[in-house]
């Protein structure tokens, strides 16, 4: 409840209606009393009738395209994807350049450090966080073999898992600083997904000798053939995997 | 989402008028009002408002921009010399052409534009705006009431000198 007279800030209150209903009343009967204080009351009205008036026009722009809410959801996701592509990127090389590190000194091939850590890295992203976006999608596997020989040129062919079940689905180009390099990740029915990793062994030409490392959750078979260096990464332990496995000749 | 959608598309309307009165520039206020509804949708899912939707868009767009002009001032304060605009207080030299009340509320400074606007305009209460400045409603009255005070006087010329109008 307000006090008579009003203070200054009863008075733009009620200018502004945010008054209760007895304040209003109250208020209402003190201003046909006072006409001083009722004139300045009416100009603030009027400064704010005004000012309502000329502000009206700013809301009749035209409307601007890139301002729609679905125009900015694509921005964002484009724009976090550009950001986690950039920083996986970034991880990449920071994980391959500290083996390349390794290498100039040992200048051998690599054995002791983590082989194709860059690759089983590239799976955590790309299959199993679904952070890094598809360059290419497809359900056959002669295409996906087309868009590998694109960059890679006498490639090892690509798998064929298909008795395992699974089929190439989808593919990413990413950097290493050996240079350019492909992951391709094959999926199975339930959903399982394994990947075929090729990178150039780079200018020393570091070649690998067949082997196979796990870390965590993840298993790495890795060896060399014409030009480039390869990997599968699996995740272990499922069963699907180690019917896979059985399978499998490299 | 197409629920959140179709209001944010109501309301972009609101958010340009309130970014032209702020950046008083077309262009600028629209870069403003796309930063504000980037930062609204990503922050969606964690932190959306209980209450007005308009408030709390408001309110992002009004520390954006307070953001953005306190960057921009850290370098601009060199070109402020060569530069008639000082945004901070209404001069007594540009006070001589407030004719209009646009005008006049143009020369308020960036706080009072905005109290104003969403207290006379756009009809918030003082609790919202209270809200918004992070700042208990006795202060936002008292800051809103030397904003009209300030309106008044430049709508009516009182400080009008014409003895010192700019020569250009």
């Amino acid at each position: 409840m307000i006090n008579m007279p009003p203070s200054e800030s009863d008075l733009h209150a009620y200018v502004d209606r945010q008054l209760s209903d007895d304040d209003l009343r109250l208020m209402e009967t003190y201003l046909g009393t006072h006409p001083d204080v009722a004139a300045r009351v009416r100009a603030w009205q009027q400064d704010v009738q005004h000012l309502r008036t000329a502000l009206s026009g700013a809301l009749q722009q035209p409307a601007n395209p890139d301002l729609d809410p679905a125009m900015i959801r694509q921005h964002l996701k484009h724009r976090s994807r550009r950001h986690l592509a950039s920083a996986a990127v970034l991880l990449l090389a920071v994980s391959v350049s500290g083996y390349s590190g390794w290498q100039a000194r040992e200048m051998t091939f690599i054995s002791a450090a983590a082989p194709m850590a860059d690759a089983l890295e590239a799976y955590r992203l790309f299959a199993q966080q679904g952070i890094l976006p598809a360059d290419y999608q497809t359900g056959d596997e002669g295409s996906m073999q087309g868009w590998l020989d694109r960059y890679f040129t006498q490639a090892n062919r690509l798998p064929d898992l298909s008795g395992a079940g699974f089929k190439p689905v989808s593919g990413r180009l990413l950097s290493t600083e050996q240079g350019a390099a492909a992951m391709v990740v094959y999926q199975d029915p339930s959903g399982q997904k394994i990947s075929f990793y090729v990178r150039p062994p780079g200018p020393k030409n570091y070649l690998l000798p067949r082997g196979s490392r796990r870390d965590g959750e993840l298993q790495a078979e890795y060896w060399s053939g014409p030009g480039y260096n390869y990997a599968m990464v699996i995740p272990s332990d499922t069963p699907t995997v180690q019917r896979l496995k059985q399978t499998l000749d490299f | 989402m197409n629920e959140l959608d179709e209001q944010l598309r109501e309301l972009i309307p609101r958010l340009r008028r309130f970014a032209v009165s702020l950046t008083r520039n077309p262009s600028n206020a629209d870069d403003l009002v796309q930063a504000c509804l980037e930062r609204a949708l990503s922050k969606w899912n964690d932190k959306r408002p209980d209450g007005d939707l308009r408030a709390w868009l408001f309110s992002i767009l009004y520390r954006q921009f307070l953001d953005a002009h306190r960057r921009s001032r850290r370098y601009a304060r060199m070109l402020e010399f060569f530069t008639d605009r000082d945004d901070a207080h209404p001069s007594a030299e540009r006070s001589v052409i407030a004719q209009s009340s646009l005008q006049a509320f143009e020369q308020l400074t960036t706080e009072q534009r905005a109290l104003l606007l969403w207290v006379s305009v756009e009809g918030l209460s003082y609790q919202q705006v209270a809200d918004i400045l992070g700042v208990p409603t006795g202060t936002v009255m008292s800051r809103l009431s030397r904003a009209r005070q300030a309106l008044r006087q430049l709508s009516d010329g009182e400080i009008t000198r014409p003895t010192l109008r700019r020569l250009k």
